[in-house]
């Protein structure tokens, strides 16, 4: 009698144990379908110039470059990069892009909104600060390059596998980039201006890349992009025809190399913009009647860029070191009042204190003639000592 | 005309040397692990990221945006993630 008590006195306290333990027991972790984060970058430093006989030193303040990502489900994604950065002692926000992409399907994504174009590679993949190798962009290339950074509109983008080969594609339709008929600012008569929010016309841009990776291993990367329409504005009876045709053709080889105990990183981007030729005109100081004038509008801007890092080296120091070196040109229209040509070097030495956080020793050298603030023929030569830190996050 | 010719004098060794790096090796994207595609893919542009730099959920909403960026398939966008998942 006494074991059967016992017996079942275990028993009721075993059971109550594990209703116990299993009430105690957490419910497993399930994300929600829908996820928000911030990432983005951020750099900081000091710059050396000596500009003609002129020596500039400044530190430079903290860019900081919030990009917001809101996914939900495993189809829809949200991103937003705002830029904050110091621009003559005052804080400059750019809205960089906002826009909505779908997954189509296995291959193919929609969206739309205000997105960086692939026009070539430098803009959409390498500029931000802990992806790009150097303390600048090459010339040409940027928010006043002679190419696009952004659009507003909507794209068709993917990947197609061709055996053990692979095609990127992108499509995509703008509201486009807008003439200065230099009415308003006549030394910008010509240029292209291609932070255009608001369409100047109603003709929509179109441009698309197209980009081979031969090999299976994504190591060798050859593209060529095509961004083109009218850029005149609407109602204005002599510029309203004028088109631009822009090209870009790119390159990339990445691959850790056995034999050269790293990893070697080359890459490059050729642009070519053609705008129809246009009469323009110019209004000279104490003049009373502005002369017209024409240039055939074609620039190009280009560059090319190595990089090496000794991944392979048994030294934990040593191998978080990176040989960057780069050229690049610029060449706009002789005849323009932002006539330019100009050219760069720049070498380097990076060390890589995590996958995302570099410090930056460059050396520049770049010769330059004309632009914006200097009449033709006027040639200057700067240069420039850049220790930079950059960080992603 | 200079500008081209000189391209033309580096870029074609160049070339010629690339191809034949780059062909020593080949499979398809379905024969490889989440490892090698992390590897291949992500250094095309930036460092590769360490797994731990990220918890699981936030892998998932990375991984939908460098889908969308760097142009990848759903196989290899879902191996890569899985692979940073699992060594996190």
């Amino acid at each position: 009698m006494k074991t059967r008590f016992l017996l079942l006195t275990a028993m009721v306290f075993s059971v109550t144990i594990g209703f116990a333990q299993e009430a105690a027991t957490p419910e497993p972790y399930k994300p929600s379908k829908t996820q928000f984060m911030i990432r983005g970058y951020a750099h900081a430093g000091f710059e050396y110039k000596k500009v003609g006989d002129e020596v500039e030193t400044t530190y430079v303040g903290s860019s900081f470059a919030p990009i917001f990502l809101f996914k939900h489900g495993d189809r829809l994604l949200f991103e937003a990069e705002l830029t904050f950065s110091f621009e003559e002692n005052q804080v400059e926000i750019d809205f960089e892009y906002a826009n909505l992409s779908y997954v189509l399907n296995d291959y193919m994504i929609i969206r739309g909104g205000k997105f960086l174009l692939p026009f070539g590679t430098f803009i959409e993949r390498l500029h931000p600060a802990w992806v790009n190798k150097f303390t600048s962009m090459p010339l040409g290339f940027g928010h006043d390059g002679i190419a696009p950074a952004s659009g507003v509109g909507i794209e068709l983008r993917g990947a197609l596998p061709i055996g053990s080969a692979k095609l990127l594609y992108n499509i995509y339709s703008t509201n486009g980039p807008r003439l200065n008929n230099g009415l308003d600012e006549q030394e910008e008569a010509g240029l292209l201006h291609f932070n255009n929010i608001e369409d100047n016309n109603n003709n929509k841009a179109f441009g698309g890349r197209l980009g081979l990776l031969p090999f299976s291993n994504s190591a060798l990367e050859i593209g060529a992009s095509y961004y083109g329409g009218t850029v005149g504005d609407r109602n204005d009876s002599i510029y309203q025809d004028v088109r631009a045709r822009l090209y870009a053709f790119d390159f990339s080889f990445v691959r850790q190399i056995s034999a050269l105990g790293g990893i070697i990183d080359i890459k490059g981007q050729y642009n070519i913009s053609n705008v129809d030729d246009a009469t323009y005109f110019e209004l000279e100081e104490g003049d009373t009647i502005a002369s017209a004038y024409s240039f055939e509008n074609k620039s190009n801007a280009y560059f090319a860029q190595l990089a090496y890092r000794p991944t392979m080296a048994s030294n934990d120091v040593i191998k978080n070191f990176e040989l960057v070196g780069r050229y690049s040109v610029i060449a706009t229209p002789e005849g323009a009042l932002w006539e330019q040509q100009g050219t760069q070097w720049t070498v380097g030495l990076n060390y890589w204190l995590s996958w995302r956080t570099v410090f930056k020793l460059n050396y520049q050298h770049t010769l330059s003639e004309g632009g914006h603030d200097l009449p033709p023929g006027t040639e200057i030569t700067t240069n420039g000592l850049f220790v930079h830190w950059a960080m992603g996050f | 005309m200079k500008n081209i010719k000189t391209i033309f004098v580096f870029a074609l060794p160049l070339a010629v040397g690339l191809f034949l790096a780059g062909s020593c090796v080949s499979a398809k994207v379905a024969m490889k692990t989440g490892a090698q595609l992390w590897g291949e893919n992500c250094i095309r542009c930036h460092n590769t990221p360490s797994p731990t730099a990220y918890n699981n959920t936030d892998w998932e909403t990375i991984g939908l945006h460098m889908r969308v960026r760097a142009n990848l398939t759903t196989e290899e966008t879902k191996k890569v993630i899985e692979f940073l998942q699992s060594a996190n």
